[in-house]
């Protein structure tokens, strides 16, 4: 951690030393209000898929039902098994890591130039990718799947990756990043005689390890949630079909369900906030070391 | 200014596998989406393998003469009112939490998880919580701000369901900008804020005289994407209200989707229409954004 | 250049090999059936290939995008050979072109062998039958009540017709705070309060096809609603929510003392409030003036643009036939819509469990499964409409005959014939 860097300009912060105790507090109490704003589905889910469901209690009997008296994981085992969840999980694993590392590969690559560079067509490639970020979507899923017949990859992991990887959100993002990488540094390693992927690779992309990061989280969450697109690219392969696929089935019109839901859902939710706790790492300050 | 060739080159050598990507699944397909905007192309055309048919701008006469598509476009607009909410509240806390203390981890992941919550369980507790018997009566009763018989279910009021909708929509997205804020926080050199320290600047002063002026490349990419996200709500709309009471929370995606995805009753045309519409205003918002936040100086070769 | 042509050979020959056999693939959609009936439908396609050995059948369970998938399919060129459609959206497809007739592949006579009148009614648009009629249910099936609401409302007995429905709902909140029954005021994506014109004897289309539910009678029906809405006898939330989910959530909470509907009801109650569930009574549901119930049912449609239709309409009619559905009926308490179910002796039951009970008081009673009312052409945006209309005349924004004309107008107006 850079705290020792830090050290001699905290300390001369001591000056106002006297306010900090208190400004402390109030801190970690705004904190916890929003944390608990944040957090009561997630808590009452829990509560509810932890339930012993034999034992009879209502789940809307409130505020029983978030101390749950008998507690099982029964309700895990259940929805894994009757939905043959295993396959499932490994698909989203199989399918998200490819997409994430697409994106970041694409986005990286495309942004580097929009950042850097005045090029003839710059403006207007990089007008073209923002507008894609307004303009009506609604019915691209129809020509997609025809494209993907074309290509052959309907039924396969390729067709539902490949159309989803390069998107203006990942260029634009990165591109916001790189912007505000310091020219100085560049220039020096041009002087060096460093190549352009050189710099990209060995000074912009571990500057910029924090937007990777989100750029990474945000991909695995919309990938891990998404369940249209599969499920329109998967319709003829079942055996393919992500998690989000298959959970949806718990909501089906004879499977009412709350606990079997609830716990369906927090299977879904838990890869994804531990891939969270595992990136957030990287939005620390001065792990690198890079900058100085 | 002359480009060198080979910074040419290299440039498109960079872009070209997003081009490619680009072109082929997003471009084309959003071309074709707006040319169907100009067509007749519903269940009927369709069921018969017949090809969209041009009618010229006869789909948007008949989206202005909808008195249903302009309550939907208005109410859209209000939408928008959340975007400063969101994006200061996701500033604000993106800041608190950007501090080497204990816990910071636990707070930075439990506000992620709205945003991985699914929308449909998310609607589940929501609904509760607005519920006549719910959470949020029960907390007003407590504080002695509302009686038993004055109480309503807020989903169900004409007044109040827009308000808890957009609620739902703040809660999942604070979150999610946070995390940009985050991840922008970490380009500005810690020197500075200490330097401010030294003179004394309060929290308040550094926060509007240093964090804001620097984070202006993610504020713009934060509050672009929210304003087109406000713009295009849906998924809140669809689970928690379906657009009433009244059409009162209709908003304009609502109406393309229906339109579109109304089953073998479609109209592609229509809905393309429709989307065209959306995407003009969001054009027009996203470029005011960007004159607002956009510096020319950060323009650098 | 010799392994292309090796695979070339290769695949040649296993095509040439594949012919050889004559086999057909059969693809079959459901409509969120699995995985709770996996077992029933892997069990009777495996009877059905056993019985027509050319035919190999594919199944997939569709949920929520059903249609879309659909739709899609048709567009990539590999659609479905049999999908498994409710009436709504049969009547939709048909209208719209995408199903063939029923009639090209089974005559008529053996259709009208099969199945109720009304049951291949329900499938009829422009003269011609479009599905195999599959399961179904009776929305007015049973009553199923809480007795000790009842009790403390001093009501010693279930109602015993729809009027008596309207006085118990007051009396039960009255006396106990709890809702008397949810009434189906404006479910989403259908028009149900029509159907409370069908059940009080009230026509909605007249002679020529345009809509009449516009009249004083019809008026002063929904009238009664609006009363019993606005006096706060019906839960708020029945606007905005489906009846039948908001029902079973509230009475197993002790929060509605009545469910108008079928045995499906009584199995979330058994899930989510099993204490309640042993408690509950069944009885027959009352009915209205016009001595008619109301129901939907599933069928099995054979789409337009599918490559096998001979063999999909084989595989169509083996499941929807009397000893497949009356199977099915064994698994989950559906209402089977083939004439042979009337005197199937599995639905003479005396237990005392409600869904066994409830199961054996429906089963048997698959004519009287009827909407009410026909699909219009355009039905999504007129259902809206008289949706928001029956909404604002509930809200007190419109008076019931204003709210109705207004609606009747509308659907007048952009009916599509």
């Amino acid at each position: 951690m850079s705290l020792t860097a830090a050290t001699p300009a905290r300390a001369a912060g001591r000056t106002v030393a006297w306010r900090q105790p208190v400004a402390l507090m109030l801190r970690y109490a705004v904190l916890i209000l929003i944390l608990l704003f944040a957090l009561f589905p997630f808590i009452w889910t829990l509560a509810i898929a932890l339930t012993d469901k034999t034992a009879g209690t209502s789940i809307y009997a409130f505020p029983q039902s978030l101390f749950p008296q008998r507690v099982t994981l029964h309700n895990f085992v259940d929805v894994f098994r009757s939905f043959a969840l295993g396959k499932a999980l490994w698909n989203s694993v199989v399918i998200t890591a490819l997409t994430v590392l697409g994106t970041l590969l694409i986005s990286a690559l495309a942004a580097y130039p929009l950042a850097r560079f005045r090029f003839p067509g710059s403006a207007l490639i990089f007008g073209a990718i923002l507008a894609t970020l307004v303009l009506p979507s609604e019915t691209t899923f129809i020509v997609n799947t025809l494209t993907l017949k074309k290509l052959g990859l309907l039924g396969t992991y390729g067709g539902v990756v490949i159309p989803t990887i390069a998107g203006a959100f990942g260029i634009f993002l990165m591109r916001q990043a790189f912007v505000s990488v310091p020219v100085a540094l560049l220039e020096a390693a041009r002087l060096d005689g460093a190549s352009e992927l050189t710099i990209l690779t060995r000074i912009m992309l571990p500057l910029t390890k924090p937007s990777l990061a989100a750029l990474g989280i945000f991909t695995t969450v919309t990938t891990w949630n998404a369940y249209f697109w599969p499920m329109l690219v998967l319709s003829g392969a079942p055996d393919k079909a992500p998690m989000a696929v298959a959970v949806l089935k718990l909501k089906g019109q004879f499977n009412y369900d709350p606990f079997n839901i609830a716990a369906g859902a927090i299977i879904m939710m838990l890869p994804v906030l531990i891939v969270f706790l595992a990136a957030q790492r990287l939005f620390l300050r001065g792990m690198e070391g890079a900058v100085k | 200014m002359r480009v060198p060739w080979r910074t040419t080159l290299l440039s498109y050598t960079f872009l070209a596998p997003a081009l490619i990507l680009l072109g082929v699944f997003t471009f084309y397909p959003l071309l074709y989406g707006s040319y169907l905007g100009f067509t007749e192309y519903n269940g009927a055309r369709f069921a018969q393998g017949l090809d969209p048919k041009w009618v010229g701008t006869a789909n948007f006469e008949k989206l202005f003469a909808d008195p249903l598509f302009m309550t939907a476009l208005q109410n859209s607009l209000k939408y928008l009112l959340v975007v400063p909410a969101l994006q200061l509240a996701a500033l604000g806390v993106a800041v608190l939490v950007n501090k080497q203390l204990p816990g910071m981890a636990i707070f930075r992941a439990g506000f992620y998880v709205p945003v991985v919550t699914s929308i449909s369980l998310a609607a589940v507790m929501w609904e509760w919580v607005f519920n006549r018997e719910g959470t949020l009566n029960w907390l007003l009763r407590s504080l002695g701000l509302t009686s038993p018989e004055a109480q309503f279910g807020w989903l169900n009021s004409e007044v109040w369901a827009f308000w808890a909708v957009m609620l739902v929509t703040f809660w999942r997205g604070f979150g999610y900008y946070m995390v940009l804020y985050l991840a922008g926080l970490q380009n500005i050199p810690e020197e500075l804020e200490e330097a401010a320290v030294l003179d004394g600047a309060s929290a308040w002063q550094r926060f509007w005289k240093i964090t804001v002026p620097l984070m202006r490349p993610t504020i713009l990419l934060c509050t672009l994407l929210s304003t087109i996200a406000a713009l295009r709500v849906l998924e809140e709309v669809l689970v928690l209200t379906n657009g009433g009471p009244l059409n009162s929370t209709y908003t304009a995606l609502m109406y393309v989707f229906s339109k579109a995805f109304q089953g073998f009753d479609f109209d592609y045309g229509l809905a393309s229409a429709a989307g065209l519409v959306v995407a003009a205003v969001a054009l027009v918002l996203s470029f005011v954004n960007f004159k607002l936040f956009n510096r020319p100086e950060e323009e650098q070769t | 250049m010799k392994r292309a042509l090796s695979i070339l050979t290769l695949s040649l020959g296993m095509t040439a090999l594949s012919s050889a056999n004559a086999q057909t693939t059969v693809t079959f959609w459901t409509w969120y059936l699995s995985p709770k009936f996996d077992n029933y439908i892997k069990t009777t396609i495996a009877a059905f290939e056993k019985a027509n050995p050319g035919i190999k059948v594919q199944w997939f369970d569709k949920q929520d995008s059903m249609v879309q998938d659909f739709i899609a399919s048709v567009n990539l060129g590999n659609a479905p050979d049999v999908v498994n459609l409710n009436i709504d959206e049969t009547q939709k497809a048909a209208q719209n072109g995408f199903l063939r007739a029923v009639s090209d592949f089974t005559p008529t006579a053996t259709l009208n062998r099969t199945f109720y009148a009304q049951s291949l009614r329900n499938f009829t648009t422009g003269g011609k039958v479009y599905a195999y009629p599959w399961y179904g249910w009776i929305n007015e099936g049973v009553l199923v009540y809480n007795p000790e609401l009842l009790q403390k409302a001093g009501l010693s007995r279930a109602p015993r017709s729809s009027s008596e429905m309207l006085t118990y709902a007051k009396t039960i909140k009255d006396k106990t705070g709890a809702y008397g029954w949810v009434p189906a005021l404006k479910d989403p994506n259908t028009a149900s309060f029509l159907g409370f014109f069908y059940a009080e004897g009230l026509p909605i289309y007249g002679a020529d096809g345009r809509a009449v539910f516009n009249s004083p009678r019809h008026a002063a029906l929904l009238n009664q609603y609006v009363t019993l809405f606005r006096g706060g006898y019906i839960p708020e939330d029945a606007v905005r929510r489906e009846a039948f989910q908001l029902a079973t959530e509230l009475y197993a909470q002790n929060r509605v003392a009545m469910i108008v509907g079928g045995p499906q009801a009584l199995t979330r109650i058994k899930d989510t409030n099993p204490g309640l569930y042993a408690k509950t009574v069944v009885t027959g549901a009352p009915v209205g003036p016009a001595n008619v119930q109301t129901g939907g049912s599933m069928a099995l449609v054979i789409p337009r643009a599918s490559k096998n239709p001979e063999a999909a309409a084989k595989l169509a009619a083996f499941f929807t036939n009397n000893a497949n559905q009356l199977a099915f009926a064994k698994v989950v308490p559906v209402v089977p819509t083939t004439l042979g179910a009337q005197s199937a002796a599995q639905f003479k039951v005396t237990s005392q469990d409600p869904i066994a009970k409830a199961t054996g008081l429906v089963g048997a009673s698959g004519r009287f499964i009827n909407p009410g009312y026909k699909a219009p052409g355009n039905s999504d945006d007129l259902y809206k409409n008289f949706n928001d209309n029956i909404e604002a005349a509930l809200l007190g924004r419109k008076s019931a005959q204003q709210a109705l004309n207004d609606a009747a107008a509308y659907w007048n107006a952009n009916m599509k014939k």
